[in-house]
């Protein structure tokens, strides 16, 4: 193995192989993350960017707890979202896979459908449905519920709603696809060693699964802490999210060292978490290696 | 050695939607005995070891291991143990994990766990250092011998096995086939073997259990089914065999007299202990093995005689094999021992010689 991976480094056509996606990478992600570095170290002054070269910016951004207190708020509830969507996305996607095969595919259309229909117009919509006067409190009322039961729009739980709603098809198809991918014999033997139902799911099915759980909450997460649309239509823009922070800083403030602060600062925090959690709950050995 | 029978299942059907998988399956095992179930694919035979390990009910009738009838059992709760087709070992379990797995379920202490798993391995023959490994680490035979382990470790009154050296090459085979018997002798365990491979079961099962269609076709120890097969389908599937037309003119207590256009021989009578009890007068078949022909050189005599024409030629170390054609124009298989002389050449006019007291007559399969 060893030397094969020595052979790559030294074989031209080898290299002249991978150039595609060294160019690739170099020009669409490592240059604008180098540039986005680059700029920290500058000065806005007259809405004009000064090339000055010092941690004016960064002092900035340790100094002032206000960016680490949305920070705190970002990460906070993208992880809520993951653990809420992982919940949810578990029967779904378990169902999906084992009771409901013969109408799977139409579900999965369905599922495919609502996923790409216009976040912004989802988003949107859930405002028609949780408005004072929308549809939610409508039904309700003429079910004999009390006015305004539906009162949660502009708070977090508002926010929280709409993105679970947009991520939840990241768990549900990678947890399906885990879920899809378990030998079937496995579960027998599972039976057939002594497990109950309950037994056999938390020992085999649960296990076997990690991988597609794990999957989904990375993607859950990762966009989760990038989300701006659903703090603003959903939550009201009254507290902010770090996405909205970052465009803010950028756009209306026109202050754009700080605006490649924060976002680097958000894409080392998420990205540590990332890999903290990979180390904790030791995602390697779900490789199932040697 | 309790007489009674460990395994008892009585007129058992399944089906499945429209589809008739057993179609009343009757089989009675006895404790420690080595049983094959075999047939082609789709024969009921991974059917009939589903319903006997609990995975499935069948639609009717009764499965009874130890005198217990087992309706409504869960396979959790069987003194059963399967061994997958695919062997089915937990890919994200240790070996050790998979082979103590049936144990932890049983809340055994670790200790304990730990040192039946110790003896598993020194019976299978597998190294300790496998035991930290994971499965998709160990070789195909290794995995084998993981999963019968598995399946031992919690000391099962029946070992299913669902054809689980189908996937292996021959030579592996063959290793892992001498393996089983080794364990079966060892352990004194019953084991329902299910396989699609006739030799295979020749070689390792005390009785063999010949399926079709969802029935069962023939049982009875391998000798019965190679030289006394109970219709022309277990004939053939045993292996290559000639079934020649004969005409039964009379059938008693002491035989069957017959006649026969091609067949050359001395009497026209065979005993009663050569021929299936079902054969009446009419059209019968007398099955003469590849193994039994012998080339009779001019002079030369024997029970029975036939005239054919040499049309192929297979050597095969230390047998070759003949393909021939006879006068009304069936295909003859013939094998004979030893290649240094190559009595017989393609295109050559023979007379193929067999003694009477090799053959078998049993009814055709339309009758």
């Amino acid at each position: 193995m060893d030397q094969a991976i020595d052979r790559r480094w030294r074989d031209p056509e080898l290299l002249f192989k991978a150039l595609p996606s060294v160019v690739l990478q170099t020009t669409c992600f490592l240059a604008p993350l180098v540039m986005t570095f680059i700029l920290t170290f500058q000065r806005t002054r007259d809405f004009q960017l000064r090339w000055t070269w010092d941690l004016t910016v960064w002092t900035d951004v340790f100094s002032k707890p206000h960016y680490w207190t949305i920070l705190g708020h970002t990460l906070f509830m993208a992880i809520a979202c993951v653990v809420i969507c992982i919940v949810l996305a578990f029967p779904i996607a378990y169902g999906l896979a084992t009771r409901f095969k013969a109408i799977e595919n139409e579900i999965k259309i369905l599922i495919t459908f609502a996923f790409i229909t216009d976040a912004t117009l989802k988003t949107f919509g859930w405002v028609l449905f949780l408005d004072k006067k929308g549809a939610a409190n409508y039904l309700f009322a003429h079910l004999g519920f009390p006015p305004d039961i539906v009162a949660f729009l502009f708070t977090d739980w508002a926010t929280m709603l709409g993105m679970v709603y947009n991520l939840l098809p990241f768990a549900i198809f990678t947890i399906y696809l885990s879920i899809d991918n378990i030998d079937r014999s496995l579960i027998l033997a599972a039976y057939d060693a002594g497990a109950s139902k309950f037994r056999a799911h938390w020992e085999v099915t649960l296990p076997l699964c990690k991988p597609g759980i794990w999957a989904g909450s990375v993607l859950i997460f990762l966009l989760g802490v990038g989300v701006f649309l659903e703090p603003k239509v959903l939550g009201g823009g009254k507290s902010p999210m770090s996405a909205e922070l970052i465009r803010q800083t950028f756009e209306t403030r026109v202050n754009w060292p700080l605006g490649a602060a924060l976002t680097l600062v958000l894409m080392v925090v998420a990205v540590f978490i990332v890999l903290l959690f990979t180390r904790m709950l030791g995602m390697k050995r779900a490789g199932f290696g040697t | 050695m309790n007489s009674s029978p460990i395994l008892d299942i009585q007129d058992v059907q399944k089906a499945y939607g429209t589809f008739q998988a057993l179609k009343g399956v009757s089989l009675s095992v006895r404790q420690g005995e080595f049983i094959a179930l075999v047939g082609p694919s789709g024969c009921g035979k991974t059917t009939l070891l589903k319903q006997i390990a609990g995975f499935e009910d069948p639609s009717s009738g009764a499965i009874r291991i130890e005198g217990q009838d087992m309706a409504g059992i869960p396979a959790a709760h069987r003194p059963t143990s399967m061994v997958f087709q695919r062997l089915a070992l937990f890919p994200h379990m240790t070996v050790a994990e998979n082979i103590g797995f049936p144990l932890k379920l049983r809340k055994t202490p670790p200790d304990e766990i730990k040192a039946r798993v110790n003896e598993m391995i020194a019976l299978m023959e597998l190294k300790p250092i496998y035991l930290e490994r994971f499965p998709k680490a160990l070789s195909g035979g290794e995995q084998q011998r993981v999963a019968l382990a598995r399946s031992m470790i919690s000391s099962p009154k029946l070992l299913l096995l669902d054809e689980p050296l189908s996937a292996l090459d021959v030579k592996l085979k063959k290793v892992l086939q001498a393996e089983l018997k080794r364990l079966h002798r060892s352990v004194g365990v019953t084991f329902v073997h299910v396989t699609h491979d006739l030799e295979e079961a020749m070689m390792l099962a005390d009785r063999i259990c010949v399926m079709r269609g969802g029935r069962i076709l023939q049982l009875g120890e391998p000798a019965d089914i190679y030289y006394r097969p109970a219709d022309p389908f277990v004939a053939g599937f045993i292996g290559e065999t000639n079934l020649l037309p004969i005409n039964v003119k009379a059938r008693d207590a002491g035989g069957i007299t017959y006649e026969s256009a091609e067949i050359t021989d001395t009497t026209t009578t065979v005993p009663a202990n050569l021929v299936a009890d079902d054969v009446k007068s009419g059209p019968a078949l007398m099955m003469v093995r590849p193994e039994l022909f012998r080339r009779l050189r001019d002079g030369e005599t024997a029970d029975c005689a036939i005239d054919a024409t040499v049309s192929e030629i297979f050597v095969k170390g230390g047998t070759v094999q003949y393909r021939a054609r006879d006068t009304m124009g069936r295909d003859l298989a013939i094998e004979i021992q030893g290649t240094s002389q190559l009595p017989m050449q393609p295109g050559e006019q023979v007379r193929l010689g067999w003694d009477k007291k090799d053959i078998w007559v049993l009814k055709p399969e339309d009758v």
